[in-house]
Parts: C-alpha cells; sequence; structure tokens
C-alpha cells in the first residue's frame, strides 16, 4: 500500500500507528533464558505463521513453550496433508503415527516439496522440546495429535469426497471440526489445566467447537476463489445447490445474483457460532489468553462483513485491510466489552449490506439482531431493579429525573421554528410571493402511507 | 407440527375464538397437535373464521349472567380468553376498551370462578412494560408494568388492568381456578387486520420506500400460530397444576404468573417491512429508498399534525408513528422457554409468507 492510500484514508494509518505505540504486550519472550533447540522452534513458528507468530509470542510464559509447539506439530501434520507429491500409502500410516513421531529422537522429514518442509526437515528439535514441557501439556498434545492425524488420514483416504466435493452441512462441519474444531480442543484443554480459563468450559464443549468452527468456516467463505484456482471446494453441496445448478456457476458472470446468495447463506451459516464465541472468550481469565483468541475472532468477524455481498471475492482474494486489521488487534486486546463492541459493529455492517431480495434477507437479519440481543444480555443497559424502583417513584407521583422537561423544550424549539417559518411565510407573501395550491398536495407529509391511522396506534398492537 | 398430541387438554372454550388470534387457537385445538374432548368458541360474533370442529355461541362478554349460564351449559376445564377490540382509534374507543378489556375481563374472571373452570389463560400484551416513549431493551418479566399517567397508550392500560385481575383471580379463595397470562408482542399472520396489511398497503400505494431513522432499532414480531401455541402450552401446564397434589415449585409455576412470548427473533424494524413488501412482490430491494432521519421524522409529524388540524383533518402522519417505527423495544422470553418449554413453531420468514400469501388471497376473492 502506498502513501497515496494512506494519504486518502488517514484513519487507517492512524489505527496502524496506534497499534505500533499504544500496544504493551501482556508478557515478552525472554530470550536469555532460552535455549538453542527453543530458539529454532521460535524460529520456525514465524516461518510458518504470519498470523499467529506474534500472538503466540506474547502468550503467559506459562503457555507461551506448550502453545507454541502444539502449533508446530499441527503445521507438521498439516505439512504432510498437503503434500499432494507424497504417496496416499506411505502418507496415511505417517498421519495415523504421528503421535507417536513425536517421541522418536532426532527424527526428520526430507520428502516434503511444500513451503513449510523446512520444519519438517528440522522436526527434531520440536521432538527435543516437547519432553521439557509439563506432562500434562504434554499428555494434551499428545491426544490431540492422535486425533488430528487420523481425521487427516480419514479425510485423505475418503477417494468419494475428495472427487465430489462435501456434500452436507453436516460432512462440511465434520470437515471444519478435525481441521480446528480439534485445535480448539487442544487450546481448550491446555488453558484449563493452567487454570487460565474458567473451569465451566470443560462442562461447554460446544462453546469450544464453535470457536474452530466460526473461524475455520470463515476461512472457507474467503478463500472460494484461491480454492477455486487450485481445483479444490469446501462450499458443502447442501448449500450452494439451493441457489445454482452447478459449482461452475459461482464464477459465471451472468449468475453473480445466484452466486452472492450462496455466500449469503454461508455467512448465516457461519454466523450462527457468533453468539458461543462470545460466550466462551468470556471464560478467559488471563490477558495473553483472551488477546489469543480474540484477535483472530474479530479479524473472523470483520471479514464475514467485508466478503458478505462483494462479488469481488468470486475474482480475487479479498481481505481486510491493514489499517482496519490494526484497529481490531487494538480492540481485541482490551476486554470483552470491547470485542461484543467490535462484533456489534460488524453484525450492523452486515445488516446494512443485506439485500431484500436475497431468499435468506430476513434470516440474516434475524441472526445479526440475535448477536445484539446476545451482547445485551451479556451487558444489560436496563437494570430491572432500578426501573422497579423508579416505577414506583412515578407511580406514587413524585418526580424522579423530569422527563416533562424535555418534551417543554422540544415544543418550545418547534413553536419557535413554525413562528420562524409563519414569519418568513408572511414577510414573503407581503412582498408579493405566489403560493398557489402548494399545499394541495399532502403526500409530502404522508410519505409512508400505511401510516394511516386505521393502521392503529402502532401496527404491532396486539389484537 | 407433530403427530404425537402434546397432551390433553379436556373440554376448552375460547373466548373471542373467531378473532384473529382466537381462531388460531381453536384451529391448533382441533388439530392433531393437541388431545380435546370438545372446543366452543364464545364471541360476539360468530360468523367469521370458523372451524368445523367447533361450537360457536355468540355472547357479549359484559353481559356476566348469559356468559356464566353459557360456561355452565359448556362445562369447560380451560377457559382461553383472547377478546379484545383493535387497538384503533384510541381517542373514540376509550369507553370501548375499559368496557370491554377491564370489565369483560371481570366478567370472564368471575363466571370462570362460578362454573368450576380449573385453567384460565388470559392475552395480554407485551406492550404492558412499555410507557410507549421510552426504548425497551432485551426486556423480561423482571421489568415493570407501567400503569396509569406513566401509560401513554390508554389500550395498554387496560390490558394491564385486565391482567391483573386476572392474575390476583389465581388461587382465590374459595375457588380453585388458576389463572396464567400471555403477553404477546407484534402479533402478525393470517387474518391479521393490523400489521401486515399496513405494510401491505404501504407497498400497494408504492410509499414504501421510505425509512425513518437509521434502521437498527431492534423490535419484536411474532407469528400468530406461535402465540397460540403458547396459549396451549401454558393451559396444559395449569391442568397439570390443578391435578398435581403437591404445588408446583417456584422456578416451575405456571399459574399467576405472566410469559412474554415473542418469535424469539427480534429484527430491525425496516428489515421486517422489507421482508413484507417482498412478499407482497416487491423486487426493488434497497435500492431508492428515501432515509429519513429521526429528528426530521418528528418535525414533520409536528407539522402534519398542525396543519391537519388547522384543515381539520385526521393527520396521516404523526409524531407517534415515527416513534413506532423507530423505536427499540425487544424482549428476551427465556422465562416462556424455560417454564414453558416455550419453542417458535414458525420462523419469522414462514409467518410472513403465510400472512401474505392469506392476504393476497382475501384480496382476491375480495375482487370477484
Amino acid at each position: 500500500m502506498g502513501y497515496l492510500y494512506f494519504l486518502l484514508h488517514p484513519s487507517e494509518l492512524r489505527s496502524i500507528i496506534q497499534w505500533k505505540v499504544y500496544h504493551e504486550p501482556p508478557h515478552r519472550r525472554d530470550e536469555s533464558k532460552e535455549g538453542p533447540e527453543l530458539k529454532e522452534c521460535f524460529r520456525l513458528l514465524k516461518l510458518t505463521s504470519r498470523s499467529f507468530a506474534a500472538v503466540i509470542q506474547e502468550l503467559n510464559p506459562e503457555l507461551l513453550v506448550p502453545i507454541t509447539l502444539f502449533y508446530l506439530v499441527l503445521r507438521g501434520l498439516d505439512t504432510i496433508e498437503d503434500d499432494m507429491t507424497l504417496p496416499l500409502e506411505k502418507k496415511v500410516p505417517i498421519l495415523r503415527n504421528f503421535h507417536n513421531t513425536i517421541d522418536e529422537d532426532g527424527w526428520q522429514f526430507h520428502e516434503s516439496k511444500e513451503k513449510d518442509a523446512e520444519l519438517l526437515e528440522k522436526f527434531d528439535v520440536v521432538i527435543s522440546e516437547l519432553k521439557k514441557i509439563k506432562k500434562p501439556h504434554y499428555d494434551i498434545i499428545k491426544d490431540m495429535t492422535l486425533k488430528m492425524g487420523n481425521g487427516m488420514a480419514d479425510y485423505v483416504e475418503n477417494d468419494e469426497q475428495i472427487k465430489n466435493g462435501l456434500q452436507t452441512i453436516e460432512e462440511y462441519e465434520l470437515y471444519c471440526h478435525y481441521v480446528a474444531g480439534l485445535v480448539g480442543e487442544g487450546l481448550t484443554r491446555l488453558f484449563l489445566a493452567s487454570e487460565l480459563a474458567h473451569p465451566k468450559l470443560a462442562e461447554r464443549p460446544a462453546l469450544t467447537e464453535s470457536m474452530g468452527q466460526f473461524l475455520q468456516k470463515t476461512n472457507i467463505i474467503r478463500d472460494i476463489h484461491e480454492d477455486w484456482e487450485d481445483g479444490r471446494r469446501w462450499y458443502p453441496k447442501e448449500i450452494w445447490s439451493k441457489h445454482i445448478d452447478k459449482w461452475e456457476d459461482m464464477f459465471d458472470p451472468k449468475q453473480r445474483d445466484k452466486a452472492l446468495n450462496v455466500i449469503s447463506e454461508m455467512v448465516l451459516d457461519a454466523l450462527k457460532h457468533a453468539e458461543d464465541c462470545l460466550f466462551y472468550m468470556a471464560g478467559m481469565k488471563d490477558q495473553s489468553v483472551f488477546n489469543f483468541v480474540a484477535i483472530p475472532q474479530g479479524m473472523a468477524i470483520a471479514t464475514l462483513a467485508t466478503v458478505f455481498r462483494n462479488p469481488d471475492v468470486l475474482e480475487r482474494n479479498v481481505k481486510i485491510t491493514k489499517g482496519s486489521a490494526c484497529q481490531i488487534m487494538l480492540e481485541s486486546t482490551q476486554n470483552l466489552f470491547v470485542e461484543c463492541e467490535v462484533f456489534r459493529r460488524f453484525a450492523r455492517e452486515i445488516h446494512n449490506k443485506n439485500d431484500p431480495n436475497d431468499p435468506n434477507f430476513l434470516a440474516i437479519a434475524t441472526q445479526c439482531a440475535k448477536i445484539e440481543q446476545f451482547i445485551e444480555t451479556l451487558y444489560p443497559r436496563q437494570n430491572p431493579d432500578k426501573l422497579n424502583a423508579s416505577n414506583k417513584l412515578k407511580q406514587a407521583g413524585q418526580q424522579t429525573a423530569d422527563p416533562g422537561e424535555t418534551v417543554v423544550m422540544i415544543v418550545v424549539a418547534l413553536l419557535a421554528m413554525l413562528f420562524m417559518t409563519l414569519l418568513m411565510i408572511g414577510t414573503a407573501w407581503f412582498f408579493g410571493a405566489q403560493f398557489g395550491n402548494m399545499f394541495e398536495d399532502w403526500n409530502f407529509f404522508n410519505p409512508s402511507g400505511w401510516l394511516q391511522p386505521s393502521a392503529g396506534a402502532g401496527a404491532h398492537e396486539e389484537l | 407440527m407433530s403427530e404425537k398430541p402434546r397432551g390433553d387438554l379436556g373440554r376448552v372454550v375460547v373466548v373471542g375464538g373467531n378473532g384473529f388470534l382466537g381462531h388460531h387457537i381453536v384451529n391448533q385445538l382441533l388439530s392433531p397437535s393437541w388431545t380435546t374432548s370438545f372446543v366452543a368458541s364464545v364471541d360476539l360474533r360468530c360468523g367469521r373464521n370458523r372451524n368445523p370442529g367447533a361450537e360457536y355461541r355468540e355472547c357479549d362478554i359484559t353481559d356476566s349472567e348469559r356468559l356464566q349460564s353459557i360456561l355452565e351449559e359448556l362445562k369447560p376445564d380451560v377457559l382461553i380468553h383472547t377478546a379484545s377490540p383493535i387497538a384503533a382509534n384510541h381517542t373514540l374507543a376509550k369507553e370501548l376498551f375499559k368496557k370491554v378489556n377491564i370489565d369483560g375481563t371481570a366478567s370472564v374472571v368471575e363466571a370462570c370462578q362460578k362454573s368450576g373452570v380449573k385453567a384460565l389463560v388470559y392475552t395480554s400484551s407485551a406492550s404492558v412494560l412499555s410507557d410507549g416513549v421510552n426504548p425497551l431493551w432485551n426486556a423480561d418479566e423482571r421489568w415493570p408494568v407501567i400503569r396509569g399517567d406513566q401509560q401513554s397508550e390508554y389500550y395498554t392500560e387496560t390490558k394491564a388492568a385486565a391482567e391483573e385481575i386476572v392474575l390476583n383471580a389465581n388461587r382465590q379463595e374459595p375457588y380453585s381456578l388458576l389463572t396464567a397470562s400471555i403477553r404477546p408482542a407484534g402479533i402478525f399472520g393470517e387474518g391479521d387486520a393490523q400489521t401486515l396489511p399496513g405494510f401491505y398497503k404501504a407497498y400497494e400505494t408504492r410509499k414504501h420506500k421510505v425509512q425513518i431513522g437509521d434502521n437498527t432499532n431492534l423490535f419484536d414480531f411474532t407469528y400468530v400460530g406461535n402465540v397460540a401455541h403458547a396459549h396451549l402450552l401454558a393451559a396444559h401446564r395449569l391442568v397439570a397444576t390443578a391435578k398435581a397434589v403437591t404445588a408446583p415449585l417456584d422456578h416451575e409455576k405456571v399459574d399467576g404468573e405472566a410469559f412474554i412470548i415473542t418469535n424469539d427473533a427480534p429484527v430491525y424494524f425496516w428489515d421486517f417491512a422489507r421482508a413484507v413488501y417482498y412478499a407482497s412482490g416487491d423486487r426493488s430491494g434497497t435500492k431508492g429508498t428515501w432515509h429519513m432521519g429521526k429528528e426530521i421524522g418528528y418535525f414533520f409529524g409536528v407539522l402534519s399534525e398542525i396543519f391537519a388540524s388547522i384543515l381539520g383533518r385526521t393527520p396521516t402522519f404523526t409524531q407517534l408513528k415515527v416513534t413506532m417505527t423507530t423505536m427499540t423495544r425487544f424482549y428476551n422470553i427465556s422465562k416462556a422457554k424455560r417454564v414453558l418449554k416455550y419453542e417458535p413453531l414458525w420462523t419469522l420468514q414462514e409467518g410472513v409468507d403465510r400472512g401474505i400469501q392469506a392476504l393476497i388471497a382475501e384480496k382476491q376473492a375480495a375482487e370477484k
């Protein structure tokens, strides 16, 4: 992005500067206490993750190393799964056995052609660091590696699904579970083991699952064009087949409206997790852990708002701007209240872009409103006890804060305006202005015809 | 709806069973969803909205003697009182509101008590929590009922007074009558004379391209079928309570309680309007909509009222209308979900489609 862009969008530049200047990491890595192998792990982290490296390195020291290693193990698995040059009979056993591999001293893998191949080539440092972390943390990572490795192996062996793509929403969510839901599960267990999250989260696994589903679904929706170019499709047929006949139609400019309706329904489906995500974040007891989970969530809802009813998504990769990303990072590193405002802002952005001709128009409006309603339950702005107390005073005939005063003010102001209007009209008339029949057309003052007296004291009155 | 009946309600009388909400209740009672041994409607006029499975008795509910003799003849276990005048022309109808809502309800309660009815469910309104001016944010049953001078709508005042009469009659010695009140918010659907026809008319006369306010205000609209369903759930729980030997625990108590009922889906006011326009045939989307600020709206409202009074006409655009369309007023129905096990059976979209289809069919039939 050039200077000209920031000259035209000064608020973006402001957000970037604010983030750089005001963001105070809750924790910083202490490199003096790190051995060469751990330093190498952090280098590999920075190499393989652009978005997560920064937040992971600001984590509470209790979780800094376990989560770094957890990330690297998953990234290793992912690299093997994605490698199309590896034959299945070789790939599947590696995936299924990876939870044992992470115990093998000195294990390295040199046959990958993927961009993150270096991680596998130097995987022995990850293995040796894994042996140094606390037993509960290690056990969680091992267990999650077993589940994810098998999930990935099941997937790569499922020829039919790979050839025909995901069919049902159930299959779609199962896929998201393996690639993101399990990561969430592992992280929640690590937070709980370190007592950095509320123990109740252990009883509500659906909340953890929603965190992963929300992020993964958002990525899938956003990456539609990139995946199409790579010959992949993650949109489930159950959703797109309601609007178009065949997947290629998504990229047919003549069918743009229908394609946008597909994206709308995908966004609607992702938004159903938003309330759970906010609820989950309410369970974070540590600032660094809160930041770690809230930043990707804030980015996700902003991304949904950006891709919603945006035809560019079908032609190129659409991303939120850097300024906007910095603003979200700044807001997502405060507290739940500020994060809720992020969710509310983007829910309203989606609501504003919503198109009445979209078959899911009302369902999307309702879902955006549901998010607002949920925030209201977290941070109610009306207190029934206070309302009851002031109502009692009013009923007893006493005045609390005088509501009549504002009414009087409005009436006085309106009368003054009316007087001025009449004075001006009168003066104009006095000097010979011709008004003719301009007041005949009363419809101007009744632009919305349904507001007839017969429509009642309010269209919503009962019975 | 499910084929397996939800429960047995015995003999049921619906007061106002030929009205908008009432006939939906009669239809649901006679559907496979519920088991009943007898269903009757008592209404001022029984000509419209009839179901061949029900019996009909014409009666003015303020005529206590006649009402009581009908109940003694029909011997209902459950009585559902939905009768209420249409909330229009409030200045002219003040007397009527008082007579039907307050005196009529007192008469219904008395007749229920004297004829041994077990369960009475009353249709109140979620508006009883609103003063008509200030917003309601996620209001639930803990919010105060606004009465007297604080209540700017006389219609609502009479509904609140009637609800008080009904709830005070719960377990009132020496009678065993159990009572509950349902407070629906923004009811619409087939047979609706206000909400859907109002929006439909705006579209028909091409006055639908106006939006007052910024459309961030959340509002509850509730499909009539869901409201009817909630009444039957409450009635069923009251019947169960009447049979039980011990009194219910506080957190599962239905008798003497009021329940707010919505579609559990608050929505931006003008989005609901646009969904109705779409169902009515509008395909213009949001293009060309004239956005009128709330303040400008009030200004026009005042001007319109002043000029109308000078010309001796009824103002067509008023401050009240601006208030109603820009007001935040949405509710939290956790209590009904928890205690009545209420869940809406129809979504807003399904309700809009059903209601508008019925409205269009009605208009076509009238033209023939």
